[in-house]
C-alpha cells in the first residue's frame, strides 16, 4: 500500500525533515507512526498524500508512483485517500451532511447515491441524527467524528490521520482509534500518526517510529516490512 | 462523469454564486454598478454616433448643387437650360433664381439694402439650385453629376455643398473609432474589476479551497463556482448597462427631439433595442467570465494544502 525507499525530505529553511527513510507497509495494515514532535511524521504523512514531494528516493502509495503523478493527477490520486486532521478541517459554512458529501461531489458521485453513502459514513460514527447542524455547534470529539465520516464517505483504500486525538480526552480517543480499528477491519488500510503510546499498548498494533526524521528500527521486526 | 451529475454540479454552483452574491448584496451591487456604467459609456457613445451617421448620411444623399449662370446670358432665357438639367438622369428637383429673386433675397438676409441700392444694375448671376434623386444619393453618383452640371453652356461656376458633410462624416468615423478604442480600454478595466472581486473572494474562501483540494477536487472543480460568481456579475452588469442607457436617453429625449427638429433631421438618439441588451449582457458575461478566469488561474496556484 506505501513503499518508501531511500526518501529524503530537506526544506530550504528548516534542512532535512526525512532523512534515507525506507519502509513498507503491506496490503491493508494497520500502523502507527510515533515519533517526538518534530520528528518528520507530520512530513511523511505530507509525502504520502502528495502534498509534498520528496527530495529524494521513491514514494509509492495505492500503486502510484508519487515521483511521477503529475498535478493534473493528484485530484484522482487523493480521491482513493481518506484524510483525517488534528483540526478537523471541516467547512463551517456547511452543514454535517454537505461537509461529509464533499469527496462524493467533487468526485461526481450521482445524487442518490451521495444521499445513501453520507447516511451510511454519518451513521457509522453515531451522529447520523446531527447531519443537517452546522460543525461550530459540535463539540470536539463529534467535529473530529465528522472529519472521520468524510475521510472514509468514499470507501478510500487507505486511510491517513494525523494526531487525530489529539485534542481529544482519553475516553474520546479511545473511542476514536477503536473506529479506526473498525475501517482497517473491513479492509481499509490506515496509518496514524500519534505521540499518544498509550494507544499503541492498547490495540497492539504494528509501529513505525522516527526519530530525528530517521526511521527508528525495532530489532524484534523484519526489516523491510510491517 | 454522469451527463445529469455534470448539469446537476453545474446548476449547484450557479445557484450558490447567487447565493454568495445575495450574502454580500451592497459588494455585489457595487461591482455590477461599475460594470454596467463601464458597459453603458461605450455602448452610449457609440449608438449616439451611429444614429448621427445615420442621419448625416441622409444629407449626404442630398447634396445641393448651385449653378451660378455667366451674367451675360442673364438677360436670355433660363429656360432651355432648365429642360436640359431636368432630363438629366439623377436629378429630383430643379429650382430657379433669376437674378431680380436673388438680389430680393440677398437684400432681406443681409441688411445691405442700402448698399445694394446705390448699384446701377444688379451684380448676382441667375442660380439654378439642384437637388439630386435617390439614383445618385451616393457620394461617386453625386459627384458625376455634379461635373456633368459643371460643363453645361451658360454655367459659370458650380459649387456643390457636400464637403462639410463629408468633414462631418469622417469625424463620426473617428468618434466612432474612438469608441471602439474606448471600449477595449473599459473591458480591460472590467477584466481587472471583475478579478479584483474573484481574488478577494478567492482569498476569503482560501481554506475551503484548501480543503476542497485535499480531498481530491480538481482545479476545475475549484474554479467553477468563481467562474460562475464572475460570469453572473458579467451578465447582470451588461442588463444593468442597458437599463443605464435607456434612462440616460430618457433624460436627454427632450432637448435632443428639439436639436433634431431645428435640423430638420431625424431623431438623434433612438433607444437601445432588446438586441443591444442582449449584445450588452453577452459581453458582460464573457468579460466576467474571462476575468474571473484569469484571476482563478493566477490566484489558485497559490493555494497549497500544508
Amino acid at each position: 500500500m506505501i513503499t518508501f525507499h531511500n526518501v529524503f525530505k530537506r526544506y530550504e529553511a528548516s534542512g532535512d525533515a526525512l532523512r534515507n527513510v525506507s519502509f513498507h507497509i503491506e496490503g491493508s495494515q494497520f500502523v502507527f507512526l510515533i515519533g517526538h514532535s518534530g520528528a518528520g511524521k507530520s512530513t511523511l504523512l505530507k509525502l504520502v498524500s502528495a502534498i509534498e514531494k520528496p527530495t529524494r528516493g521513491q514514494v509509492i502509495v495505492n500503486s502510484h508512483n508519487l515521483n511521477k503523478l503529475g498535478n493534473r493527477r493528484i485530484p484522482e490520486f487523493r480521491r482513493g485517500l481518506g484524510i483525517i486532521f488534528q483540526d478537523h478541517k471541516l467547512l463551517h459554512d456547511r452543514t454535517v451532511f454537505d461537509n461529509v458529501a464533499l469527496p462524493l461531489i467533487v468526485a461526481g458521485t450521482p445524487h442518490q447515491e451521495i444521499q445513501k453513502r453520507v447516511r451510511a459514513a454519518l451513521d457509522k460514527v453515531s451522529l447520523a441524527h446531527k447531519e443537517k447542524v452546522y460543525p461550530i455547534t459540535l463539540s470536539g470529539g463529534e467535529q473530529q467524528r465528522v472529519g472521520i465520516a468524510r475521510a472514509v464517505v468514499n470507501r478510500p483504500a487507505l486511510l491517513l490521520a494525523d494526531e487525530p486525538t489529539g485534542n481529544l480526552d482519553p475516553d474520546l480517543s479511545d473511542e476514536i482509534m477503536d473506529l479506526f480499528a473498525e475501517f482497517n477491519h473491513h479492509g481499509m488500510a490506515v496509518l496514524i500518526a500519534t505521540h499518544d503510546l498509550r494507544h499503541i499498548h492498547r490495540l497492539e498494533k504494528p509501529v513505525l517510529e522516527l526519530e530525528k526524521g530517521e526511521m527508528v528500527w525495532d530489532d524484534d521486526e523484519d526489516e523491510d516490512s510491517y | 462523469m454522469a451527463a445529469s451529475v455534470w448539469l446537476h454540479n453545474h446548476a449547484t454552483n450557479l445557484a450558490r454564486a447567487a447565493r454568495s452574491m445575495a450574502a454580500s448584496p451592497l459588494g455585489s451591487l457595487m461591482t455590477i454598478s461599475v460594470i454596467a456604467i463601464t458597459l453603458a459609456l461605450p455602448a452610449g457613445l457609440y449608438g449616439a454616433l451611429e444614429n448621427a451617421q445615420k442621419q448625416v448620411a441622409g444629407w449626404e444623399g442630398k447634396p445641393q448643387i448651385s449653378l451660378y449662370l455667366t451674367t451675360d446670358g442673364a438677360a436670355q432665357d433660363a429656360n432651355p437650360l432648365l429642360q436640359q438639367i431636368r432630363a438629366l438622369p439623377g436629378v429630383a428637383e430643379v429650382t430657379y433664381i433669376s437674378p431680380e429673386q436673388g438680389l430680393k433675397d440677398f437684400q432681406a438676409v443681409s441688411g445691405f439694402r442700402e448698399a445694394l441700392n446705390v448699384l446701377d444694375e444688379n451684380p448676382l448671376p441667375a442660380v439654378i439650385k439642384v437637388r439630386p434623386g435617390v439614383t445618385a444619393e451616393n457620394p461617386q453618383a453625386s459627384r458625376q453629376l455634379f461635373e456633368q452640371l459643371q460643363t453645361l453652356p451658360g454655367v459659370e461656376t458650380a459649387q456643390m455643398d457636400l464637403a462639410w458633410v463629408q468633414r462631418l462624416h469622417s469625424l463620426l468615423e473617428l468618434g466612432k473609432r474612438i469608441a471602439w478604442v474606448l471600449s477595449g480600454l473599459l473591458g480591460m478595466a472590467i477584466l481587472l474589476v471583475i478579478g479584483n472581486t474573484i481574488r478577494l473572494a478567492i482569498l476569503n474562501r482560501r481554506d475551503e479551497i484548501e480543503i476542497i483540494k485535499l480531498i481530491g477536487g480538481s482545479d476545475a472543480f475549484i474554479r467553477r463556482p468563481f467562474l460562475y460568481t464572475g460570469l453572473l456579475q458579467g451578465l447582470l452588469g451588461g442588463i444593468l448597462a442597458w437599463l443605464l442607457l435607456i434612462v440616460a436617453i430618457a433624460l436627454l429625449a427632450g432637448p435632443a427631439q428639439k436639436l433634431a427638429e431645428l435640423y430638420g433631421s431625424g431623431p438623434l438618439l433612438g433607444y437601445p433595442s432588446i438586441v443591444t441588451g442582449v449584445a450588452l449582457a453577452l459581453i458582460g458575461a464573457v468579460l466576467g467570465w474571462l476575468g474571473s478566469r484569469l484571476a482563478v488561474a493566477r490566484h489558485l496556484r497559490d493555494i497549497k494544502p500544508r
